[in-house]
């Protein structure tokens, strides 16, 4: 009965936000031209040497992944502190661990995932191999995951406050999942093993997922009270 | 064994009450002051002039005797800020959240003398300002955290809120900078072969530690000391309204 439960109530919150973001389509796109566009701008300012932009790629796919997905975080709570939604769920006493992870899954949806598609092109125009187009593709989507956590942690925490706060709190710690990420990426590049690099990303995840969504909780809860 | 469990208890309770910090605070402040300019004295004295010349470095290598202490620092104080952070957050102890808030520009200012004087040390030994070295760089990131933290701060009007956001980071942080030191190191070897190695000098001579060591203490007990009178400054800031604080400036009541 409580299993069947909270998955209704993720299932709820998953669809209702799935509908408000495909209404509005620049949620997603936005992020997507973002990323395209920073990808864009390296070679433009590097010079278009093709064997300067593959060894760059891998930063550089990574740094504009980074940052479009920093650029959507205000979004994850803010309309809905702002119309009173979030209140709403915080009084139900459905656990508000499961609306903050369906929150960063969200995130995920309308940013991490057009980010993975649109990383093969930008690999595409930036010369990758296309060996590392698997490593690229699964650091990406452990990378952006844990960026969502991250981003959704800063939202909490900057709620009603400049979106710049939350890029400045979220960008430190997003350290090593740019290190990793871009080590996976650039093993791969020299025929050397990446496993390693990507494990160390997934416990980071697991690790993530049940520790930022409880202080994103926190966080949230600091407005109420 | 009860009566010392209760000993502790008020302890932690009296310690967490603003007016009885004060109180204790002022009784302690003088001594703190004294040990700590003494101890910080002796040994940057003896580091500065009769500690060894170095044989290699010559005389430059003397910026180690604040260099390594302001580095440890820098890092230690990061851990007691996380410590008053899980304090906060779990009994919600007031003086923990000012002791986080002042705790972090010291920490800050500890870990930018630390990257500057490691820079200036840099340039006659190995050549240049910067290197992107593993330790340089976590070092770096440590720093922009503890920006991080004061910003969050700074920009929540409530103190008591922004105490519990930053000790929200400071959480956080504590558990995500030893991944921070691995990626680097990692990172590090992965993109060049390590040039540099600034611990190369595994057993230091004696005379040299035993300097270093005072210092390391001396900056401890200063760290104490600046950390006293920040916290006391904040909790006649956020206490200025209550009756003990007129009454102790003689205002009305």
């Amino acid at each position: 009965m409580m299993q069947s439960s909270i998955s209704d109530w993720l299932t709820i919150i998953l669809r209702r936000d799935l509908i408000i973001a495909f209404r509005r389509s620049s949620t997603y796109i936005t992020p997507l031209i973002f990323f395209l566009i920073v990808v864009t701008f390296f070679p433009l300012a590097l010079g278009p040497q093709e064997s300067l932009l593959s060894s760059l790629a891998p930063g550089v796919i990574w740094i504009a992944a980074l940052l479009a997905s920093l650029l959507a975080v205000e979004t994850i709570f803010s309309e809905d502190f702002r119309d009173g939604t979030l209140d709403d769920f915080f009084i139900s006493l459905e656990p508000s661990f499961i609306l903050v992870f369906a929150k960063v899954l969200i995130h995920w949806l309308i940013t991490g995932l057009p980010i993975l598609i649109a990383s093969m092109i930008a690999a595409l125009v930036l010369y990758l191999p296309f060996e590392s187009f698997i490593p690229m593709i699964f650091s990406l989507l452990l990378g952006t995951s844990f960026m969502s956590l991250l981003g959704a942690l800063g939202a909490a925490l900057s709620l009603g406050r400049s979106a710049i706060l939350s890029a400045i709190i979220v960008l430190p710690f997003s350290i090593p999942t740019l290190l990793m990420g871009t080590s996976v990426i650039s093993s791969s590049l020299i025929n050397q093993d990446f496993s390693g690099y990507l494990m160390i990303m997934g416990a980071m995840l697991a690790i993530g997922i049940p520790g930022l969504c409880l202080l994103t909780v926190e966080a949230l809860l600091l407005n109420y009270e | 064994m009860n009566k010392i469990w209760n000993f502790i208890k008020r302890w932690f309770i009296e310690m967490g009450s603003p007016p009885l910090f004060y109180k204790w605070s002022s009784k302690i402040l003088p001594w703190l002051s004294i040990v700590s300019i003494l101890i910080l004295g002796v040994g940057l004295y003896w580091g500065m002039f009769y500690a060894p010349t170095d044989y290699k470095q010559g005389d430059v290598y003397r910026i180690l005797f604040i260099h390594v202490p302001s580095a440890i620092l820098g890092q230690s104080i990061f851990m007691f800020m996380a410590i008053c952070g899980f304090i906060n957050m779990i009994w919600r102890a007031k003086i923990s959240g000012m002791m986080l808030k002042s705790a972090a520009p010291i920490g800050a200012s500890f870990t930018l003398l630390a990257l500057v004087t490691g820079s200036i040390w840099g340039k006659p030994t190995w050549g240049t300002w910067w290197v992107w070295d593993a330790r340089l760089t976590s070092t770096l990131i440590l720093f922009f955290i503890y920006a991080a933290l004061i910003g969050l701060h700074s920009t929540i009007e409530d103190k008591t809120k922004a105490d519990r956001a930053v000790s929200i980071l400071s959480i956080v942080g504590i558990a995500i900078i030893p991944v921070i030191k691995k990626s680097v190191d990692w990172w590090q070897t992965l993109h060049q072969p390590s040039t540099f190695t600034i611990t190369s000098s595994p057993s230091m001579s004696p005379d040299m530690y035993q300097p270093l060591l005072i210092c390391v203490i001396g900056f401890y007990l200063f760290f104490a000391l600046l950390l006293t009178l920040n916290l006391r400054n904040e909790v006649l800031e956020r206490e200025k309204n209550k009756n003990w604080v007129r009454q102790l400036f003689g205002g009305l009541s």
